[in-house]
């Protein structure tokens, strides 16, 4: 426990000191930026687009940073060998994954905290207090960033990193299109290509669960429930992806 | 170590099950929750919303903003691709439909020469708002019944219409105004008895309308006319 | 009992259908507790293989390995075990007693005793005067000398080192050699894997000749030489080599 926790944050302080922070600078300003650009509106109007470029912002740097993290997470010390100094101490494998894991959460976590804080304080700074539905907006897209970080991380178990980018944002965009898919699969009539469709329906990371923020911004209120049970599902599958990484980094050979 | 592998693979597909059912309460949730995207209407569009991924809101917000620019520069007609492409991205943004509406019964409607063509724009905000109506989590709120009901009142002077909308805004929490309107709608209406019985509601629960609800109900007790 | 032993050991590098390389084949070893054991090879002769099957980096195609009598995937053995890898390098942006630090968490090692031990090692290492340049701004040599200290955190029983010498200049090469014969006089044992033949000469009591995987000879330099009429370590390290590409050669009857 205490050796996971010491490779998580290890993985945090090299993140900390790359270049991870410029992301943040950079949300700042198209944030910052956004909000000049929208003060012709009326102040309704404003609100909502301050609201979408943030939520969306947010959860774009986010995945980029979970992505990012993640992959190097696992193949940089494949790659200046520095995993052999770990491995070959008493750190079980798993140690290592789920070390590297938290780690990666943890810099998930802080970046998520500061540009939402950074969010807030524009929120605040026009006259608008955030209200709990806001809130949850937020909780989702930390657990989506989580969820994203870990296929990341899992799919770094057993591909090249090229391929992993690519799998990884492909996954990201086919995640947020499942309700396409689902209605596709309501409409079909052939009950095995529906059955199979379904299945496909399951295995898909559903991003587009922890997307309420389009109806957030114009005012509609999503139940506790509803929030509770994404984040079930959010976690359940985290847990998924994180068992798929310990299994094959168990087997893999460096 | 390696012979453990088994176990994993039970695991993952036990907790695969469980995501599922998981999934299956977050679709009921999303069904009853209105929290569905209605977007799966024109095939063609797939594509369109393929590139967007999840950031439809961020698009219609830019749609948005190129739509304010051709509103100050008066080029009205150009507004209308912008509002149909804004009302598909987030149809539950219910600026879209209030504004598009009333940009069609008024703006146009004021820019255009015959009383044909008058006639014809005033009808397309009608429909257009209609159209705002028929998404479930717009049909609970008051938004668009009271734009489509001050429409017909102000504009079609259709009273009839008018009363059936507004009388449905009210049932929603609204603002002050829409009562208002109401009872003018209920006199030019010849509901006379109801725009009294909803005078006497305005002057009894908003205290700024007190002192003209209070003539207004005079006037319609003594003289049955009170709306100039 | 041999504290280090491998048993049959081999390990075929998979390719494709029916493909594979050889990386170790049938490989037994035995080191003894106490010694220095020098593995000894060509470029690609399986030295880093074996090495790497011993410490549960790679996993044997069959055949087994085991230190202290236990699998390479038994996490108490690797308390007693210190690894130099070839070429260490570290991570590059924290500063030596940081790094040493890192490793000993990694071991569970108490923050005092850790404290202590890690000046002991930089003193030992020669590293104490930069304590605050971070790694990046390290030379080859400093790299090797942090390495070799971090690979000495936990006071192992057992030191495996993988070419542990390449990169240092002579002073260096010597530097190393007189540590690694103040460490057997603690009572540790060494199993160090290289190609400089002079080193290995000089410091290994017992060696073992890799080459394309197989495992020629093993024993003291003496009987070796002895065994295969050679003058000295270059002439036997030939001599093996030779005579196993002519075996070879016959086996498969391709020219040589």
């Amino acid at each position: 426990m205490k050796k996971m926790w010491t490779i998580a944050v290890n993985t945090f302080r090299e993140s900390m000191r790359k270049k991870t922070l410029y992301i943040i600078l950079i949300f700042a300003l198209i944030v910052i930026g956004a909000s000049k650009l929208f003060s012709f509106l009326t102040a309704e109007e404003e609100l909502k687009m301050i609201k979408d470029v943030s939520f969306s912002a947010i959860e774009f740097f986010g995945a980029l940073i979970a992505i990012f993290a993640s992959i190097t997470a696992i193949s940089t010390e494949i790659e200046r060998r520095t995993i052999y100094t770990l491995l070959t101490k008493p750190i079980r494998r798993s140690d290592f994954v789920l070390g590297k894991f938290f780690g990666v959460s943890l810099i998930i976590f802080v970046n998520f905290i500061l540009t939402t804080l950074f969010f807030i304080g524009l929120l605040l700074f026009k006259k608008s207090i955030p209200d709990i539905e806001v809130f949850k907006t937020l909780l989702l897209i930390f657990f989506e960033l989580i969820l994203i970080g870990g296929i990341t991380l899992a799919l770094g178990t057993f591909t090249t990193d090229a391929f992993n980018i690519i799998c990884s944002f492909f996954l990201y965009i086919v995640g947020h299109l499942t309700s396409y898919g689902k209605e596709m699969i309501e409409r079909t009539e052939n009950i095995v290509v529906a059955g199979l469709a379904d299945m496909l329906y399951t295995l898909v990371p559903n991003y587009e669960n922890f997307n309420i923020r389009d109806k957030i911004v114009v005012g509609i209120s999503v139940s506790w429930g509803y929030v509770g049970y994404t984040i079930l599902y959010g976690i359940l599958y985290t847990c998924i992806v994180l068992l798929i990484a310990l299994y094959f980094f168990q087997k893999r050979e460096i | 170590m390696r012979r453990k592998g088994y176990r994993y693979l039970i695991s993952i597909v036990v907790l695969f099950v469980g995501v599922h059912l998981v999934q299956v309460q977050i679709d009921y949730r999303k069904k009853i929750e209105n929290l569905e995207s209605n977007l799966l209407l024109m095939p063609g569009q797939i594509a369109g919303s393929l590139v967007l991924g999840g950031f439809k809101g961020l698009a219609a917000d830019l749609l948005w903003l190129n739509m304010e620019e051709y509103w100050h520069k008066g080029q009205h007609y150009k507004i209308l691709p912008l509002l149909e492409a804004i009302a598909w991205l987030q149809p539950s943004y219910i600026l879209v439909w209030t504004v598009g509406g009333w940009h069609m019964a008024y703006n146009i409607y004021a820019e255009v020469k015959t009383p044909e063509e008058k006639q014809y724009w005033y009808q397309q905000g009608i429909e257009f708002l209609k159209k705002g109506l028929a998404y479930p989590f717009n049909a609970n709120k008051y938004d668009i019944y009271f734009e489509l009901g001050w429409t017909y009142y102000h504009k079609g002077k259709d009273y009839p219409n008018a009363v059936k909308y507004l009388e449905k805004a009210v049932k929603y929490p609204h603002p002050e105004y829409v009562d208002d309107v109401l009872a003018h709608a209920y006199e030019k209406n010849g509901q006379i008895d109801k725009a009294i019985k909803q005078w006497e509601f305005v002057r009894d629960n908003y205290v700024s309308f007190f002192d003209i609800a209070t003539r207004m109900i005079h006037d319609l007790k003594t003289k049955g006319k009170a709306t100039p | 009992m041999a504290i280090i032993q491998t048993d049959k050991l081999t390990k075929h590098y998979v390719l494709g259908r029916k493909k594979f390389v050889v990386g170790l084949e049938n490989v037994d070893l035995e080191i003894n507790e106490g010694e220095i054991f020098g593995i000894l090879g060509p470029n690609g002769s399986g030295k880093t293989t074996c090495l790497k099957l011993l410490l549960g980096i790679l996993f044997p195609t069959s055949g087994e390995a085991r230190i202290m009598g236990r699998l390479p995937d038994d996490i108490e053995m690797k308390q007693y075990v210190g690894f130099l890898p070839e070429n260490p390098y570290y991570y590059d942006y924290l500063n030596g007693p940081e790094l040493l630090l890192f490793y000993a968490r990694l071991f569970s090692i108490r923050p005092d005793v850790a404290k202590k031990r890690i000046d002991e090692l930089l003193e030992l290492v020669e590293l104490n005067n930069a304590r605050r340049l971070t790694l990046r701004h390290y030379s080859k040599g400093m790299l090797e000398r942090i390495g070799l200290a971090a690979s000495l955190i936990n006071d192992p029983k057992i030191l495996i080192l993988d070419e542990p010498t390449t990169g240092l200049d002579p002073i260096g090469c010597r530097d190393t050699r007189n540590l690694l014969i103040k460490l057997k006089q603690q009572g540790k044992t060494i199993l160090l894997s290289s190609h400089f033949l002079s080193e290995v000469e000089r410091v290994c009591e017992r060696i073992a000749i890799f080459h394309r995987g197989h495992l020629l000879a093993t024993g003291t330099l003496d009987a070796l030489n002895k065994q295969y009429q050679a003058e000295n370590l270059e002439d036997l390290f030939v001599k093996t080599i030779y005579a196993f590409d002519n075996q070879e050669a016959v086996k498969t009857g391709e020219p040589k």
